[in-house]
């Protein structure tokens, strides 16, 4: 508020958002979702003087001045898309706390599950090659592991078996 | 003086250390037991020898000696006696001799304990152990000298980094840290024994998995309060960032947990050798990356130490280590013949192959979003970052299906399984997962991924419950009073089996607390003026006034706030602004009171001692505590697994046990 | 030999050395500028102490330095002779412009009046031109040339030779 009237009497401009990303693309918001969804977008941004914490955690003036500029975008009505973009375009992508989707960076979000196929894949061949071992020749549990001796004790007392 | 001997003490551990690993291999090879008796003896000397040097840093330090560079460096004599003591770990130069203390403790500790046994396997493990701690020695000796002479000695010193002063976790959090890092070296050289011979007999089997559980206790306790200490100090709510220091003492954790359910395997069929000893040879070079991660200065963190020349020289061991281990296991793993054979895809062997699958794809998940930002660096020169977002939406699913398997796996026997038995095993507990899951809907919880957790918890629940007394229960059938059949069936006998199904139904318990915490929790800014009550979740808050406290190296303003519910004084809180000397940003504290359902959490954002306005972000964090208590729980219930029952095995076989006694497992 | 376990091995082992190998001698805490090579965000604030507007766009046309800084911020005090000496020496062909953020008026006032000034210093009050420009701390110093467009920055405090080797990329060859 003061800042506006500030803005006003003296004629002064801030940087916008619309010199960056342009008009607002979706609908203003008040209210408790105005707070909830500036606290989310907090946490997908990184406050760049604090080793690695999210905007909405730190109390860094910085960090502070980032979320009530996030406040004041969604209450104007931009979108979280624009929102991220403006602070990747004068921050740079290291400001974003969720990789981007896209490109090299993209790679991050694709390579656990190509781990998990690839994994899946060993597991099977794994499980098919112990399922037609040659079976022990003596039975059940611990063949030649075992000190014989301690073998029948065990089964005497049953005890410390998993 | 003392710097001298220091620097003298040192350079012996590392000559002690360097010919006992030579020795070691040397006997190794040639199987001469003089050659063992000797590699013996120097194992012993370097543990003395370093041992020494670290009490000796700890005399300097309390003597207030400045002549130590060390001393200079951290040393101060107007700060309390447990500070003093505490600051040989909280400087680089004295946590890599801390280091050295506890290895040499846990070489020292091993070489005695396995005096009289596995001699086949014992001269490689010592000449693995010595040739680590050789290295460390050699850091000591050379980069990180922390006994350099300084010429002339100031009066006083400046103290230790005073965010490490301001909490008593300081005094236990990084003991347990490195007696469970460090001690993983022990399993190590045990895994590389195995292979150099050829054999992952029984006999080595013991130590390895004692070993390995032992510092697996450490290491777990130590994850959770670094967990804790971030909650209560740092004022964000929250206690995993996902910060790569974080997750460098994660990541051995996850394999070392999973090696310790593959042993099982390798017990009971004798399959999956190759894959046991990987993965305690991984949770080793976990550890050696983690010691990189935290030292290098090229991680982004706030738990690191600053930027150090040792870097390139833990990362030249670490490259050292993987071509051994790579070595080894490449000449060497197809001689660790399998002796058995997995029956079916619904056996309880299985599901250890698959839990190994989950664990594995854990560590890479999150070894990978770790070192991301580095290969993005490397590759296009553009930085980016791999913050909590990604870690939490890639971790919660596979946390999921490791839920599942806790669940399904005790449920399913050994071998091989008619479709009756798979059926009588996995369905009844569906009771379970209805019932967690019912309650917890009704209490509000709409998270799916909440509700997939109570529905997996509540299976996990009922399976780790019935099979956790079913020896006694089995005891009582055939007779047995309560008494003696619980004495004699759980706590006599049996404590491995009793004490890992402990640690499962607490594993359980943390899950969902994590989940709930996450998922049902509050979080509200309020702004007040002096005197001004609002209304928080259920809660009256009034700011009572603001105070600013001037100490030796921070400024702090401290916010009262009083706390009332239904009617009924709650608490008074206290939570603080810190403006320290030497950083840049202010650091909060943030004041909690905590309750076996919830935690009533206030952080400052904004405090005007002038105008005597507060601006707090209050936090309702649902069952917290029992995460804690959860994972103090695992660590009871592992270590009560850990005692030896020997004598009952003998004095057993000398009184036969009556028939149907035995447990089923 | 089990082929497979070496060669896994090897790749595995090699990636991750050389990944981290290259993350050596680079500080994780110096973060580049998206900005460099794209047009000054434009802005106009007050001069401190006064009702004054400064307009960045009346300074096109000649090479303009642009310094965030703040009262509380130790190496800003250290640069800031250093700064004022070299505004004057390159009043010619040059001009420089202080903005404080995070700050407060009387502050900012009695530093200028103890240290010294030969430039404009304008207060960013709720810091959305320091947003805006990705200052992440401070100090932190864009050289933008003639035609507006930041062709340098550097993050920490100014000495004479990084702020002469800067100087040259804006002024006229």
């Amino acid at each position: 508020m003061t800042l506006a009237v500030l803005l006003l009497l003296f004629q002064l401009k801030v940087p916008d958002a619309a010199q960056f990303v342009g008009a607002p693309q979706g609908t203003p918001i008040t209210g408790a979702v105005l707070e909830t969804r500036t606290n989310e977008i907090g946490h997908l941004l990184r406050c760049p003087v604090c080793q690695g914490m999210a905007v909405s955690d730190s109390p860094a003036e910085m960090a502070v001045n980032m979320k009530g500029q996030v406040r004041e975008l969604l209450a104007r009505g931009y979108t979280e898309e624009q929102i991220l973009r403006y602070f990747e375009l004068s921050y740079g992508e290291f400001v974003l706390l969720s990789p981007k989707k896209e490109g090299v960076t993209g790679m991050v979000w694709v390579l656990p599950v190509l781990a998990l196929l690839i994994g899946a894949v060993v597991v099977f061949f794994k499980f098919r090659k112990l399922e037609q071992a040659l079976p022990a020749a003596t039975p059940a549990a611990a063949p030649a592991l075992e000190d014989p001796y301690l073998a029948r004790v065990r089964d005497m007392v049953g005890g410390d078996k998993p | 003086m003392i710097p001298a001997l220091g620097r003298l003490l040192i350079l012996g551990s590392l000559l002690a250390a360097a010919a006992g690993a030579i020795l070691g291999f040397a006997a190794g090879r040639t199987r001469s037991a003089e050659g063992l008796k000797w590699a013996r003896r120097f194992a012993y000397l370097y543990s003395g020898l370093i041992v020494s040097a670290a009490l000796l840093m700890v005399y300097a330090l309390l003597a207030h000696d400045f002549s130590v560079s060390y001393v200079a460096q951290v040393g101060s004599r107007s700060v309390p006696t447990w500070v003093t003591i505490v600051s040989l770990w909280s400087s680089l130069e004295g946590s890599i001799l801390f280091w050295g203390l506890v290895l040499g403790t846990y070489i020292g500790a091993a070489t005695f304990l396995t005096r009289n046994r596995y001699e086949e396997y014992q001269p490689d493990a010592i000449g693995v152990w010595l040739a680590c701690a050789a290295f460390f020695s050699f850091l000591i000796a050379g980069p990180a000298n922390p006994f350099h002479t300084v010429p002339s000695p100031p009066l006083d010193g400046p103290g230790p980094n005073p965010l490490l002063q301001n909490h008593i976790l300081m005094a236990i959090h990084p003991p347990f840290l490195y007696l469970g890092y460090v001690g993983f070296t022990i399993p190590f050289g045990f895994a590389c024994a195995a292979l150099l011979k050829g054999r992952l007999g029984h006999n080595v089997l013991k130590p390895l998995r004692e070993s390995l559980m032992l510092s697996w206790i450490f290491q777990t306790v130590a994850i959770m309060l670094g967990g804790w200490w971030a909650y209560e100090v740092l004022g964000w709510g929250g206690y995993w960032a996902w910060d790569p220091v974080e997750n460098a003492s994660l990541l051995p954790w996850l394999t070392a947990t999973a090696a310790l359910h593959s042993i099982m395997v390798v017990e009971r069929r004798g399959i999956l050798k190759g894959w046991t000893i990987t993965l305690v040879q991984a949770t080793f070079l976990l550890v050696i990356l983690g010691t990189f991660m935290t030292r290098s200065g090229v991680f982004n963190s706030v738990h690191s130490f600053k930027q150090s020349a040792i870097g390139p020289t833990i990362l030249g061991f670490l490259a050292v280590s993987l071509l051994f281990v790579i070595g080894l296991l490449a000449f060497r793993i197809d001689k660790l013949e399998p002796e058995g054979r997995l029956e079916g895809a619904a056996s309880r062997e299985a599901m250890f192959l698959l839990n190994n699958l989950a664990f594995v794809l854990l560590t890479f998940t999150v070894l990978i979003g770790t070192v991301f930002p580095l290969i993005v660096e490397a590759m296009k020169g553009k930085q980016m970052s791999v913050g909590r977002p990604y870690f939490d939406s890639m971790t919660v699913p596979l946390g999921a299906l490791l839920l599942f398997l806790l669940g399904v796996g005790p449920a399913l026997p050994w071998g091989r399984a008619s479709r009756e038995q798979v059926k009588k095993a996995l369905i009844p507990p569906i009771a379970g997962a209805a019932v967690f899951t019912l309650i917890g809907y009704a209490l509000g919880v709409r998270s799916p991924w909440t509700l997939i957790t109570l529905a997996f918890g509540g299976y996990a629940a009922q399976v780790t419950l019935s099979q956790m007394f079913l020896p006694m229960i089995q005891r009582m059938r055939n007779g047995e009073p309560l008494g003696s059949a619980l004495i004699d069936g759980q706590l006599r006998r049996g404590r491995r089996r009793f004490g890992s199904y402990i640690v499962h139904a607490a594993v359980v318990l943390v899950i969902i607390a994590i989940a709930i915490s996450s998922s049902m929790r509050t979080q509200l800014e309020l702004h007040f003026v002096k005197g001004q009550t609002l209304k928080a979740a259920g809660y009256d808050v009034t700011f009572v006034g603001v105070e600013q406290r001037t100490e030796p190296h921070r400024l702090s303003t401290i916010g009262t706030f009083n706390i009332v519910k239904d009617g009924k004084p709650l608490t008074t809180l206290t939570p603080r602004m810190n403006q320290y000397q030497m950083m840049r940003e202010p650091i909060g504290t943030p004041d909690v009171h905590s309750t076996a359902a919830r935690d009533f959490y206030i952080a400052l954002s904004n405090v005007d001692a002038a105008a005597e306005t507060a601006s707090i972000s209050v936090f309702v964090l649902p069952m917290v505590m029992w995460i804690w208590l959860a994972v103090i729980a695992m660590a009871l219930g592992a270590l009560f697994g850990l005692i030896p029952s020997r004598r009952v095995i003998l004095s057993a076989a000398k009184d036969p046990v009556p028939e149907g006694a035995t447990e089923t497992a | 030999m089990n082929r497979s376990v070496l060669l896994i091995g090897i790749v595995i082992a090699a990636a991750l050395v050389a990944i981290l190998f290259m993350g050596l001698g680079k500080n994780p805490a110096e973060i580049r500028s998206p900005l460099v090579g794209k047009p000054a965000p434009v802005f106009a604030l007050r001069e401190v102490g006064t009702n004054r507007t400064v307009d960045i766009t009346q300074y096109r046309g000649k090479p303009l330095v642009v310094n965030f800084w703040a009262t509380w911020c130790g190496p800003c005090w250290e640069e800031h002779p250093i700064l004022v000496a070299n505004a004057r020496m390159y009043a010619d062909s040059a001009s420089f412009l202080g903005v404080v953020f995070q700050d407060k008026e009387d502050k900012i006032l009695s530093f200028l009046q103890q240290r010294g000034s030969s430039y404009p210093t304008v207060v960013d009050d709720a810091g959305k031109t320091a947003i805006a420009y990705g200052v992440g701390g401070v100090p932190e110093t864009y050289f933008i040339d003639a035609q507006g467009v930041i062709v340098a920055k550097h993050n920490g405090p100014m000495t004479p030779d990084i702020l002469r080797e800067n100087l040259q990329k804006v002024l006229p060859q």
